[in-house]
């Protein structure tokens, strides 16, 4: 009976104690993109011989950063344009910036969290607006201040987007500011929850008569849905570059996971990302083998 | 048998059972009565501690009732209520057969004294012993349930107007019956009713109370012939006082043995309210009398009923 | 006007024919997101699946004119069985002829009419069991017939070309963590819920000021949205975790399962504690008092009498509660519990009905099944017709 006790205590002693090849647990967002970066983290760590345990999808941005400070997972994919909100600086124009912006998250979060930001992906997600594909080549529309001009033209315009999306200061009214136009009520079909895929849906079919949708450069679906992006050439959005965050203990323990996802976020251009979406949410894949296959082909190594 | 020596029972500052004494003998059947509220359901319900009382002494069979835990007391005694009380989830075998098991008798032992007590109670065994209680009728059930409470063979029965949710035509065949159990196991039986007629015929002694108080203790003769008060006077109802007179003796007391009579006997055992309703609906004013063999042994006058 | 016959299978058979006529069978489109081309039945079923099918509907609603006490009900499920089975043949079917080879991406969904059918088909099947009274065991003995023949159509791959089978065999083996992870969150959640309630029940039965006072707090518990709920104890329970490390290490933590099963257990004390405080209240006081003046101890009146009586009335409430929490348990995926909802969510994010699906339905069957197994269960146990 008290051996039995001894060698609980001696496991549980154990268990707790850091960095004896305790595996990493690798989260993400519910979203597709989250499911995609999660897998791709998750493929290369275990490639890398490096002891993983997945909690991909887990829940909705609060939950995951919440996971996270409290330790219950050790890595995942977060956006540089979500420091506005972690940090309570939704007017700063820094976030605009992408490498000012990647900074300046990048030290708080140290400093505050001691959680680290690794290098992030050079795609400048940001939200756009995206409209039917025959609306651009019947215009020729490809920036934002080509719809501006459309608008302001009197052309038939209805964008479906979120209401967080046409409210807040830092999306539609932005862009109306910076662009110079402005659309009535009557041009808007406004869907409660915040997801592009039912506002892409929206364009795509044309219900209710909308034309143009809000949208995340990054969304698979918009070449496959018939839809272009339009370029925010003045910049105005503040953009989320993908990175990966990562507890600075874990970091200490496994210090080859810095080179290793480096080298993996360094692949995924704004094309690359779209592409790999589409596999995902139009044509149905599983994120974990699109993110296998997408490092089988080029395997990275940390040395 | 019974002993109740100045009890009493105080609750919320009122006394419900105000001094209390009274002994039923060994063997004898005793009647609690009096309206609701007179205290005569507590009284009973003290003697297996039911209810506890407050003051006084109750010995059954000589034995302080205050010395047993209360479960070994109420296994000595038989409980019938008016609500029988039946288990719905045991079968009638199982109910009857309940306080022996408690006592921990032995299976067969079980078995064979819940033939005997379905076949004094006249219900066939192969057809109820299997049978649960919501596929028994009120009186069926309620026979049932003095077979349960006989099961053990207890020292004394205590039942609590056991007849009183019955129609009358079950109730008559009941007293029927209760007198023939009686007959049989000679247990000293204590009931509580508000029915004096039930009382009258079926008790050897009447307790009347009021108020919480005995205030008549006798034969059914006696309170008939000298009610104590206004109040039993009352109770008795003395507008059919000469009938009730004739429900409390029996034609046996009466017949004139040997003598023939015409027509269909009536039982010797029957009260002389009986002969005297039989005559009229004959428009005679003679009956047969039969004996317990079913032989016609004599006969019976209008005349000897008024003597 | 006074139609003879079987109204129910009569209004069931009109609703699916319409349905058939009305709307698609299966939707076609080319892709995960957008919208399908609604596809009838008589487009996508073969001459013999479409001759088959008329003939079954045809028995059906013959019957449905006959006299009540005529009906061959025996007849009548087993036509709706065969029904719901062919229907679910043709739509696999269709869905493999549809494949397009170069377009992986094009999907074959299950359309309305399918889902009025297979509904309606059940409904029928069930009329009918009711109808000829059958026992416990039979009723159990149907769904398994009709489940395992269902289990075998998925089996024998011939649905594979359905979308919601595709994202099945997309999410394999997620699928069966999930499906694990639900499935212990309701054991998890029910099982203190059981220990905890029933004695209050007990308790709340015998003492009146008590009664009044468990339930006025369980019920505000019920009217709190099981979404706010689940939100509002991560921070309670971060706290703790962050004060006692001894809990952390058990896993009891902010988010995923410990916030999620105090919630379940919340929601499903409610059930528990009403059906035993009935249960035990609705035994007839006569017996007990008759239990007690046979000489039974206070435990043995409780044990061998109150418990028995009250027992079919909360098993009845465990039933409610089994049912409860495994709907609920689909929203513990919010905060990270994981569980079928996993995927409801994540379709509704991804705006893929048949991921929602690939979670909703075995959520919904579940239910089902452990409603169809708890009455099997209690009507056995109740089966002598023992009242109180």
């Amino acid at each position: 009976m008290r051996r039995l006790a001894g060698l609980t205590l001696a496991a549980w002693i154990l268990a707790s104690a850091p960095g004896l090849a305790q595996p990493v647990v690798v989260a993400s967002k519910i979203d597709t993109e989250g499911a995609l970066l999660g897998n791709l983290i998750a493929v290369a760590l275990t490639q890398s011989g490096i002891p993983v345990t997945r909690r991909i999808q887990l829940g909705p941005t609060e939950i995951v950063r919440k996971a996270i400070m409290a330790g219950q997972i050790d890595v995942y994919p977060e956006y540089t344009g979500n420091g506005r909100t972690f940090f309570r600086r939704e007017t700063d124009p820094v976030w605009r910036d992408a490498e000012r912006g990647y900074e300046t998250v990048r030290a708080l979060d140290l400093q505050q969290n001691r959680l680290v930001w690794l290098a992030p992906a050079p795609a400048d997600n940001t939200w756009a607006i995206a409209v039917r594909g025959d609306l651009a080549s019947a215009e020729k529309l490809s920036t934002l201040g080509d719809f501006a001009h459309y608008v302001l033209a009197g052309g038939a315009v209805k964008l479906a987007g979120s209401a967080e999306f046409v409210s807040s200061p830092g999306a539609l009214p932005a862009f109306q500011a910076a662009y110079g136009f402005k659309l009535r009520r009557s041009q808007l079909l406004v869907l409660a929850a915040g997801d592009t895929a039912a506002t892409i849906r929206a364009a795509a079919e044309g219900t209710s008569g909308v034309n143009s949708a809000m949208a995340y450069g990054t969304d698979g679906a918009l070449a496959v849905l018939g839809l272009v992006a339009l370029a925010d050439d003045k910049k105005v959005q503040v953009v989320y570059r993908p990175a990966p965050v990562i507890r600075a203990l874990v970091l200490e323990r496994y210090p080859d996971i810095r080179r290793l996802l480096e080298l993996v976020f360094a692949r995924l251009s704004l094309e690359t990302l779209r592409k790999l979406n589409a596999r995902i949410a139009v044509e149905g894949f599983d994120a974990k083998s699109v993110a296998a296959d997408f490092l089988a082909a080029a395997p990275v190594t940390a040395k | 048998m019974i002993e109740l020596s100045n009890v009493v029972k105080t609750y919320a500052g009122r006394r419900i059972v105000d001094g209390v004494s009274l002994t039923v003998k060994r063997g004898e059947v005793c009647a609690l009565i009096g309206s609701s509220g007179s205290g005569k359901s507590t009284t009973l319900k003290m003697i297996n501690r039911l209810v506890e009382m407050t003051s006084g002494t109750i010995r059954v069979g000589g034995e302080d009732i205050e010395r047993l835990p209360p479960e070994m007391l109420r296994r000595r005694i038989g409980y019938v209520i008016q609500s029988v009380g039946l288990f719905p989830h045991w079968t009638v075998e199982e109910n009857i057969a309940t306080v022996p098991r408690l006592l921990n008798w032995p299976q067969p032992r079980i078995a064979e004294r819940v033939r005997e007590l379905l076949g004094l109670l006249r219900l066939d065994a192969r057809e109820y012993a299997g049978k649960y209680p919501h596929q028994l009728s009120g009186g069926q059930q309620q026979r049932v349930g003095v077979a349960r409470a006989l099961a053990a063979d207890p020292d004394i029965l205590l039942m609590d107007e056991p007849f009183g949710a019955l129609d009358p035509i079950t109730r008559g065949e009941m007293h029927a019956e209760f007198a023939h159990i009686h007959e049989t196991t000679k247990k000293t039986i204590l009931f509580v009713t508000h029915d004096m007629d039930e009382a009258l015929e079926l008790a050897d002694e009447l307790a009347v109370m009021e108020h919480g108080r005995i205030v008549q203790f006798g034969s059914p003769r006696q309170i008939l012939d000298r009610p104590a008060t206004e109040f039993v006077h009352d109770l008795i109802g003395m507008s059919q006082i000469g009938l009730k007179r004739l429900a409390v003796q029996r034609v046996a007391e009466r017949m004139r043995p040997g003598e023939p009579a015409p027509g269909d006997a009536i039982d010797a055992s029957a009260t002389l309210k009986d002969a005297l309703s039989r005559m009229i609906e004959r428009h005679t004013d003679r009956l047969a009398v039969r004996d317990e063999a079913g032989r016609v042994a004599g006969a019976i006058r209008l005349a000897d009923l008024v003597a | 006007m006074n139609v003879p016959g079987n109204k129910v299978l009569l209004l069931l058979w009109l609703v699916g024919a319409a349905a058939i006529c009305l709307t698609g069978f299966v939707t076609h489109a080319p892709n995960r997101l957008v919208s399908g081309e609604p596809l009838p039945l008589w487009t996508v079923a073969g001459p013999a699946a479409l001759g088959l099918f008329a003939a079954l509907g045809a028995v059906l609603i013959v019957a449905a004119f006959l006299a009540p006490n005529r009906t061959p009900h025996f007849a009548v499920g087993v036509a709706a069985a065969m029904l719901l089975l062919l229907a679910l043949a043709i739509a696999g079917e269709a869905a493999t002829a549809l494949l397009v080879p170069d377009h992986p991406a094009a999907r074959t969904s299950l359309g309305p009419a399918f889902w009025i059918v297979e509904l309606a088909a059940t409904l029928i099947i069930v009329d009918a069991v009711q109808r000829r009274r059958t026992g416990p065991l039979m009723r159990l003995l149907v769904a398994l017939v009709v489940s395992g023949a269902v289990g075998l159509l998925m089996v024998s791959g011939r649905l594979d070309a359905l979308s919601i089978l595709r994202e099945f065999a997309t999410h394999r083996d997620t699928f069966a963590v999930e499906f694990g992870r639900h499935c212990l969150l309701v054991l998890a959640a029910l099982v203190p819920a059981v220990v905890i309630g029933a004695p209050l029940g007990v308790a709340a039965a015998r003492r009146a000021g008590l009664r009044q006072g468990v339930f006025a707090v369980l019920n505000v518990v019920q009217t709190i949205p099981s979404v706010a709920v689940f939100g509002l104890l991560i921070a309670p329970l971060s706290a703790l975790a962050a004060r006692v490390p001894a809990l952390a290490a058990l896993g009891v933590q902010g988010i995923g399962a410990a916030p999620a099963i105090f919630a379940l257990i919340m929601y499903a004390l409610l059930p528990v504690v009403r059906n035993t405080e009935a249960g035990i209240s609705g035994v007839d006081p006569a017996v007990v008092d008759a239990a007690n003046g046979m000489g039974f101890t206070p435990r043995q009146v409780f044990w061998r009498v109150e418990v028995p009586l009250a027992m079919p009335v909360v098993l009845a409430g465990v039933r409610v509660v089994l049912v409860q929490t495994i709907g609920l348990a689909a929203v513990a995926a919010l905060i990270g519990a994981g569980g079928l909802g996993a995927f409801i969510f994540q379709g509704l994010g991804q705006y893929a009905v048949d991921l929602i699906l690939l979670g909703a339905v075995p959520t919904i069957l579940l239910a089902l099944a452990a409603d169809l197994v708890m009455r099997t269960a209690i009507d056995l146990a109740g089966g002598t017709g023992r009242t109180s």
